[in-house]
């Protein structure tokens, strides 16, 4: 504590190169909790997908499963509850503004109650054919509130008159979760299924369920590929688990691009704090051998070449990632709808990495002006002969 | 003026090399924003360049009305002799027109790294390739017509297991072997080929998705397009096949780009700062030499203009070498989004972006230290010293 004075004085010698290193601290470490943080949620996202959850989809093509597939799949040893899922995808008003609408049967709280579906929710939506729920994002980017109507076009899904106009009724706005930054529209699936022509009635895109036993649900859904493998529907089948458990975005290894986006904004504050140390230890070199001669010891001035180097990391690092977090969770009105990814999480391990790295590169930087200083040779130093 | 601006960032420009650590925040802040950028970027321009590579402006694809996506589509068997018809399509030697009935179905497949992944297949009817002469065997042989067979792109060779020929692919009625491999040089070679007829029939869907046709002329695209939209049995879009390749190859990578520009953004804020932190050390370190030269006569502005020239030159290097970095570890490489298998790039242009960022950079890094080392009178600065 004695030594903060020394720190003070030393830090403020050049406000400017301390204000603009630590401005230059700050935003790599946004980016650092950005992309750290986005790898956290990947993580938690892996880690919450339940091992008995299973999806089952066609192997070929979107609504192309009779919903006979639904209730052979629920007759399967094994399966405690299956719920038939449609969709329709279409826009409202212009082609820009992509919306879509899951058609899911009356077990959808059964097997998504831990997605803030419940029960009490789900039986509001069913009162009437039209009803949908909305997540709340969802209902505030088409500005809807409970008792609103709400219209979409789809061209791919045409109602039985030839139209391709649907409209819904909002009868519930249910909480949002966190792995999925796009939100929900839930509808019921019998009103698709007998508003379509009858040559596409009676087809789900989607059979999702949960098993018994979620330590052999793996071999479950092997079984349930295997059952249709020669039927007129082939079948992919995959637990939610393994669904999950890549890092997967769409082939590109997300993990990978973050950490290496944090690292070389650690690599180019590196070399901004690294020499702003060394320039700063170098035109205070006679006053360190002073320090020594008044009887500091050389672990007291390595001790404040240290901290002089880890306050900007250290409090670059906290305001990086607390502005990390602030823009987390503004990214959704930033970003254009549907963008699809999820919201950077501050978990703990987060801010943990953030002060590793903040306290490595304070480290490393210090290294090279303490070797300097544990070499001086105090009397050339004093007289300036350095 | 010039001449001084001359000999001052000469001057400067010599004295670099005892300023070489601190010259080399500028340096390393810039590689790392533009290495970075340029590295994101490389995944959504490589997408772009398949995509538009696929086009041609002498081919119109037709669509079902206002979809945006190939997949959303859906002509059916009595709508595609009438598109065939149509006026404005070339004719092949034996006097047909150069229409292809086009399928498109999503097959699951394994990734090289064992994880699940999906490419498109896509039926190519009797005139298919008429339509699309890119397509050229590499190994192996054609597919023939009527048989439960397909080629597969060398794209998707490289990046799916299980496609040499001879290994088999699940369809929707059982396993189909591969009998070659095929080359295109666009995004295509990441997905897999076969007869339509045969794929209508193994998907009990008997429905096509799009209709491809060689138009007899560019200009009679027009022709083609007025054919079709006045005849009331049909309910399509016609656009220019290159037109459709760059509206959904846009679309397709804009988010990525996105993303690009926004990391690079604010790297290039992080990188700022360190310019602005070494131009002012620097100015203030050459403080009797920039009061000597203005004491010599040398005016303010080329003193200035000096300033923002260091600044420049080390940016500029800077972003070079992220440049390169990113081109040698990522220009050219073959790899996956989606269902799309395309060639990273880091192009000419893209480098171009990555210097004019470093320039921006230094602009603004530049300026304020140079206003100060304008400024500064000379007679207090010579007496600091």
């Amino acid at each position: 504590m004695r030594y903060l004075p020394l720190i003070w004085s030393a830090v403020m010698r050049k406000p400017a190169r301390t204000i603009l290193t630590l401005l230059s601290v700050t935003v790599a470490f946004t980016l650092f909790g950005l992309m750290i943080g986005l790898n956290a949620t990947f993580d938690e996202i892996a880690a919450r997908a339940r091992a008995d959850r299973i999806f089952t989809n066609a192997r070929f093509g979107g609504n192309g499963m009779p919903i006979a597939v639904a209730h052979q799949i629920a007759a399967i040893p094994g399966v405690k509850v299956v719920t038939a899922v449609s969709g329709i995808a279409g826009y409202v008003q212009d082609p820009k503004n992509q919306v879509f609408v899951a058609m899911v049967d009356s077990n959808l709280p059964k097997v998504f109650g831990d997605w803030g579906i419940s029960q009490d929710l789900w039986d509001v939506v069913q009162k009437d054919r039209t009803g949908i729920v909305m997540s709340e994002s969802q209902a505030t980017r088409w500005h809807k509130k409970i008792g609103d109507t709400f219209t979409m076009v789809s061209k791919q899904m045409k109602r039985a008159d030839g139209s391709s106009a649907w409209t819904f009724k909002v009868l519930a706005i249910g909480p949002d979760f966190q792995q999925n930054s796009n939100g929900y529209i839930f509808g019921n699936y019998d009103y698709i299924d007998k508003a379509r022509p009858l040559a596409d009635q009676g087809k789900i895109g989607e059979a999702d369920l949960l098993a018994n036993d979620p330590a052999t649900s793996t071999e479950l859904a092997a079984r349930i590929d295997h059952a249709f493998a020669n039927s007129a529907t082939p079948l992919v089948t995959i637990t939610e688990k393994l669904a999950r458990a890549g890092n997967d975005f769409g082939g590109l290894d997300i993990k990978k691009i973050t950490r290496g986006i944090a690292l070389a904004g650690m690599f180019m504050v590196l070399f901004l704090t690294g020499n702003g140390i060394a320039e700063s230890v170098r035109e205070r070199f006679a006053e360190f051998a002073t320090l020594k001669t008044i009887g500091f010891s050389s672990r007291a001035v390595t001790m404040l070449v240290v901290l002089e180097a880890a306050l900007p990391c250290i409090l670059g690092a906290a305001l990086g990632v607390g502005i990390a977090a602030f823009l987390a969770g503004k990214i959704p009105a930033l970003m254009p709808p549907g963008f699809g990814i999820p919201l950077p999480t501050m978990s703990p391990m987060v801010m943990l990495w953030a002060a590793i790295s903040a306290f490595t590169v304070a480290l490393l930087s210090a290294a090279l002006p303490i070797l300097r200083l544990t070499q001086m040779d105090i009397a050339s130093a004093l007289s300036g002969r350095t | 003026m010039l001449r001084q601006i001359w000999i001052v960032s000469a001057l400067n420009f010599r004295s670099l090399k005892s300023r070489f650590w601190q010259s080399m925040v500028i340096v390393v802040g810039l590689a790392a924003t533009v290495g970075v950028m340029l590295s994101m970027l490389s995944v959504s321009t490589g997408m772009r360049q398949a995509y538009y590579a696929s086009g041609d402006p002498n081919r119109a694809i037709v669509v079902t009305k206002g979809v945006e996506q190939e997949p959303q589509s859906s002509i059916t068997r009595a709508q595609a002799p009438l598109i065939a018809v149509a006026p404005g399509i070339a004719k092949d030697k034996d006097g047909k027109p150069l229409a292809d009935r086009a399928l498109m179905t999503s097959v699951p497949l394994l990734r090289k790294d064992g994880s699940k992944g999906f490419t498109t297949m896509r039926g190519l009817s009797e005139k298919g390739l008429g339509v699309r002469p890119e397509i050229k065997i590499a190994a192996g042989r054609m597919f023939q017509a009527g048989r439960r067979e397909l080629i597969a792109g060398v794209g998707a060779q490289m990046m799916f297991r299980h496609m040499q020929i001879g290994d088999k692919v699940i369809l929707p009625d059982g396993e189909w072997p591969i009998v070659g491999i095929y080359k295109t040089g666009d995004q295509l070679e990441g997905q897999l080929l076969g007869d339509t007829e045969t794929l209508v029939t193994a998907l009990h869907k008997p429905v096509y998705t799009t209709m491809l046709v060689r138009l007899a002329s560019p200009a009679s695209l027009d022709t083609f397009k007025k054919a079709l939209t006045v005849n009331p049995a049909l309910s399509v879009d016609v656009v220019r096949h290159s037109d459709w390749y760059k509206r959904v190859g846009d679309q397709n990578t804009f988010a990525l780009a996105l993303l690009g520009y926004v990391v690079g953004t604010v790297m290039a804020i992080g990188a700022l700062f360190g310019c602005l932190n070494t131009m002012y050390s620097a100015v203030s370190n050459r403080g009797r030499e920039i009061a000597t030269l203005r004491a010599l006569g040398y005016g303010a502005f080329p003193v200035a203009v000096s300033v923002i020239l260091e600044a420049m030159l080390l940016s500029i290097t800077g972003a070079l070498i992220g440049a390169a970095i990113a081109w040698a570890l990522y220009d050219g490489k073959l790899d996956l989004f989606g269902n799309v298998v395309f060639h990273l790039s880091v192009s000419p242009a893209q480098i171009e972006l990555g210097v004019i960022w470093a320039a921006a950079v230094a602009m603004v890094g530049g300026l304020f230290p140079s206003i100060r080392a304008a400024k500064r009178p000379v007679v207090e600065a010579l007496r600091a010293v």
